[in-house]
């Protein structure tokens, strides 16, 4: 055990690469995600975004990395984007009294005429349901992740729980 | 029963359950059936009209398309070899004589997964595929005031040309994902959800193994 209470070695490359890079991945992920337009979606922008914090964990230890992504945070993140997902389509059959058929031209949403633009409509339910599709792909993999990395640590320690 | 004795909580939970259920009853009110004829799948696209003169029909019924109809679907760009100068090439099956075949419809016939709402003439064309070398639906025309509208049946042309009109999102593969096979996206999110909470429970049992 290192004198500032680590079981691992310190290194000056790795993790300053990591804290370097973790901002920029969590950025390019979000460009991916929100590829309403664009390239990408939201299974790709999901998988970026947890491929970061993977990063972080692995070089940071479980510990901080749980500071980083707490276990509420990412149940909320796991369900809550099912629900913005279904959430979408709810309203949008909602407000147009049954008409749509998930979210089809048809459906009324609020911002529909907000700026003369038929397009905001479309644009933001396609990016509501792709950002629901990423968080919930995201926080998957991350508490996958978690718990395979406590196992690990468990059967380190040898104390047979 | 005592009512004022049901905690919050608990009507909660039957309220979302009460949405789950109607969420459920509309999904399956919702998905169209098959040979439903406006379902995405099924929907063709109207090209064009021409006026119903004398002889386009009977030369429909002898089993030979028009020259006028083949000028207009050739005008639309639906030929072999490139469109305009420089242009890359278009690969669509050409009318030519013995490569199709024309078949009258009557209104309501059960084909090709396809309920027919109106009748009219299928023109089906022979690709020269090597494992599924047979007539296919291509176009399809139907005399209707007078007047001969040329469609044509084609799922990732539809996707192509419509999805701006009918969905307003630039992207054909977000409104194929979100919009036409929205269910079937909701279903794949589902299983995520799913699988995250299986694997939580399988590796958080600490002591019970």
């Amino acid at each position: 055990m290192t004198p500032e209470g680590r079981e691992y070695k310190r290194d000056v490359i790795i993790e300053t690469t990591a804290r370097l890079m973790f901002p920029l991945i969590l950025l390019f992920g979000l460009y991916v995600m929100i590829g309403t337009e664009g390239t990408g979606g939201g299974f790709q922008g999901g998988t970026i975004l947890a491929a970061a914090f993977i990063l972080y964990i692995t070089v940071f230890g479980h510990e901080k990395g749980r500071e980083k992504m707490p276990e509420s945070i990412n149940v909320f993140f796991k369900s809550f984007g099912l629900f913005l997902y279904n959430g979408a389509g709810w309203i949008c059959i909602l407000f147009s009294l049954g008409t749509a058929q998930w979210l089809n031209m048809p459906a009324f949403w609020p911002v529909t005429d907000f700026a003369g633009v038929a397009g905001a409509r479309a644009w933001l339910v396609g990016s509501a349901i792709e950002v629901g599709i990423g968080l919930t792909v995201m926080a998957a993999f991350v508490s996958q992740f978690f718990d395979l990395a406590w196992k690990e640590e468990d059967e380190m320690e040898g104390d047979g729980r | 029963m005592n009512l004022a004795a049901v905690k919050s909580l608990t009507w909660m939970g039957f309220f979302t359950a009460a949405l789950l259920i109607a969420v459920s009853l509309y999904a399956v009110e919702d998905i169209p059936a098959f040979g439903d004829e406006n379902s995405p799948a099924n929907k063709y696209i109207k090209l064009f009209s021409i006026d119903a003169k004398a002889g386009l029909t009977e030369s429909l019924n002898a089993g030979a398309v028009p020259e006028e109809i083949k000028a207009g679907i050739y005008g639309m760009g639906f030929i072999k070899g490139p469109t305009c100068e420089g242009c890359q090439d278009e690969n669509y099956p050409t009318l030519d004589e013995g490569s199709y075949e024309v078949q009258f419809i009557e209104k309501g016939t059960w084909l090709g997964g396809r309920i027919y709402t109106k009748a009219g003439w299928d023109v089906l064309i022979e690709e020269g595929e090597i494992f599924y070398n047979e007539p296919q639906q291509y176009y399809f025309i139907s005399e209707e005031d007078g007047k001969l509208s040329v469609y044509r049946y084609n799922w990732p042309v539809r996707v192509i040309e419509r999805t701006e009109e009918e969905t307003f999102i630039i992207n054909a593969v977000t409104s194929g994902l979100a919009d036409y096979r929205g269910y079937d996206t909701m279903g794949e999110e589902t299983v995520i959800l799913t699988g995250a909470i299986g694997v939580i429970l399988l590796m958080r049992r600490r002591g019970k193994l």
